[in-house]
């Protein structure tokens, strides 16, 4: 409208600067003519009458101008509101799609691996959805072909444990036979025995814990807690573990707070970190060392420690202590028996617990391990059975 | 005598258990599957019924679980020991409302194995 009303004002201005030429001609031409004596009473009037034509001329163009400006403002009114309307229309066409993959977006990042967008609207917007749908099939695709990855994986060890432990099973089976008639074997054969027999005892529990490992990773690794007291299991383990430390003068004491609160845990888990914490400490220690088990309440947990006098542990490898296959250096070059996986399942047995572990060690002084486990009163999850989280 | 039927695919598991119970003074039968310990029952034993079962969790034909179950469903109540080379029950894929009166692993703990076998016949000599 705006382009029109400027067309005509143009063409309105050009007619009305011909009129007024064509008007200043005429009254020329009269004008010389009465110059030249010849002009009568009707050429004195022509002069009269294009003063008028020019001064109404002059009236009506700004008059028409006036409408013109008027025509040009409510064409660029209209024009603006039209754009406005367009470009907000625009707007609230993308913003529906956009939204909608902002939210897909973030139900993909959160794990939803079926998030996708409608792919509909605007052709960029439109772009954008079916980029982001590929994208997310993609990701899909990676994912479960590593879901299928961990299962195969988990398989593996399940079906490599259960292969490894029937041959275990007769080597350990029938060296125990010749211990069963140790008299009538020579010293020798004794010791080349006993031999075999740890070695055995070492396989099983390496595929113990790796069996525990893979559970675990499985998200299958399972408790069923209920209100245990610490001082018996305490006890239990301190007298497995007597005849061990004792075999190399290590002092092995505890110090139980009376009135400890029941914690919420299934008691054969509970002994199986106690004795990897325990057995590090005796490994870890030299003869003579000493070994104490402490537990008290804290900020109402219960908090069991072990302490060693023990070689101590870097700083540097204590950041790494309850990773996998990590060991302290003693692990590598001395006597040392355990498999490199103790704190790494004892970790993920304190947290299916709901309780928390951690070590602390100061180089030639000694270390303590300490696992927190809350008390039966306010755990989470009360008496239902746990399982680790799915692992992500 | 107490008699013990052992069903296991591994004939040296069964030479060292059959080993290690008769030195504990039981009679000791053998089986090589599951369908093997069905069998004792449907045609009849010349030698007599065993007094109690220890089983492979895992064995080819005819697996522990499944040859237990079928026997319970017949009416048997003989007591039975499940030996299974994983670490619990849940791995073996034992259903909880199997009647079975304990879960061993491999390898074998004898002094336990004994003293569980003892348990569960001392009522039947």
């Amino acid at each position: 409208m705006a382009v029109i009303g400027v067309g005509r004002f143009i063409q309105q201005r050009q007619d009305f600067e011909d009129a007024i030429a064509r008007s200043y001609q005429v009254e020329m031409q009269a004008r010389e003519r009465l110059a030249a004596g010849e002009g009568s009473q009707l050429t004195r009037a022509t002069v009269a009458r294009e003063a008028k034509r020019r001064s109404d001329l002059r009236d009506e163009i700004s008059s028409d101008t006036r409408d013109t400006a008027l025509l040009v403002a409510a064409g660029l009114i209209a024009g603006l509101t039209g754009a406005l309307l367009l470009f907000s229309g625009l707007i609230s066409s993308m913003r529906r799609p956009l939204e909608e993959l902002v939210d897909a977006a973030g139900r993909l990042a959160a794990g939803d691996r079926g998030a996708r967008v409608e792919v509909g609207g605007l052709s960029e917007t439109a772009t954008l959805g079916a980029a982001f749908n590929e994208m997310a099939d993609e990701l899909e695709r990676e994912a479960s072909q590593r879901d299928q990855l961990d299962r195969l994986k988990d398989e593996f060890v399940l079906t490599a444990s259960h292969e490894l432990r029937s041959p275990l099973t007769s080597v350990q089976g029938f060296a125990e036979l010749l211990m069963l008639d140790r008299d009538s074997l020579t010293p020798k054969q004794a010791e080349t025995v006993e031999i075999i027999l740890d070695n055995c005892r070492h396989l099983v529990r390496l595929l113990n814990d790796l069996l525990d490992l893979a559970r675990s990773d499985a998200g299958r690794l399972a408790i069923t807690p209920q209100p245990t007291e610490v001082a018996p299991l305490i006890e239990d383990v301190v007298r497995t573990m007597r005849a061990q430390t004792e075999g190399m003068n290590q002092q092995l004491t505890r110090e139980i707070e009376p009135d400890l609160p029941l914690i919420h845990a299934e008691g054969d888990r509970i002994r199986q970190i106690l004795v990897n914490l325990l057995t590090n400490a005796h490994e870890y220690s030299p003869e003579g060392a000493s070994i104490e088990v402490t537990a008290r309440v804290v900020d109402a947990e219960v908090e069991i420690s072990v302490t060693d006098n023990g070689p101590g542990i870097p700083e540097n490898q204590l950041q790494h202590i309850f990773e996998r296959f990590v060991r302290g250096d003693a692990g590598l070059t001395q006597r040392v028996g355990g498999t490199g996986l103790g704190l790494a399942i004892s970790k993920s047995l304190v947290e299916l617990h709901g309780g928390t572990i951690a070590a602390e060690s100061t180089p030639g002084i000694g270390s303590t391990f300490s696992i927190r486990l809350p008390a039966a009163g306010q755990a989470p999850g009360t008496d239902s059975d746990r399982t680790t989280a799915e692992a992500s | 005598m107490v008699r013990v039927l052992i069903a296991d695919d591994s004939e040296t598991i069964l030479l060292l258990m059959r080993t290690r119970l008769e030195m504990a003074g039981y009679e000791v039968d053998t089986a090589a599957d599951g369908q093997e310990v069905v069998e004792r029952w449907q045609h009849g034993d010349p030698a007599g019924l065993p007094d109690i079962l220890l089983l492979d969790a895992m064995m080819p034909r005819k697996s522990g679980i499944d040859a237990l179950r079928e026997l319970r469903e017949m009416g048997v109540e003989t007591p039975a020991l499940i030996v299974s080379a994983h670490q619990d029950a849940t791995d073996a894929n034992a259903p909880g409302e199997l009647e079975v009166s304990g879960y061993l692993n491999k390898p074998i703990d004898f002094e336990r194995l004994l003293d569980r076998i003892a348990e569960l016949t001392t009522d039947r000599v």
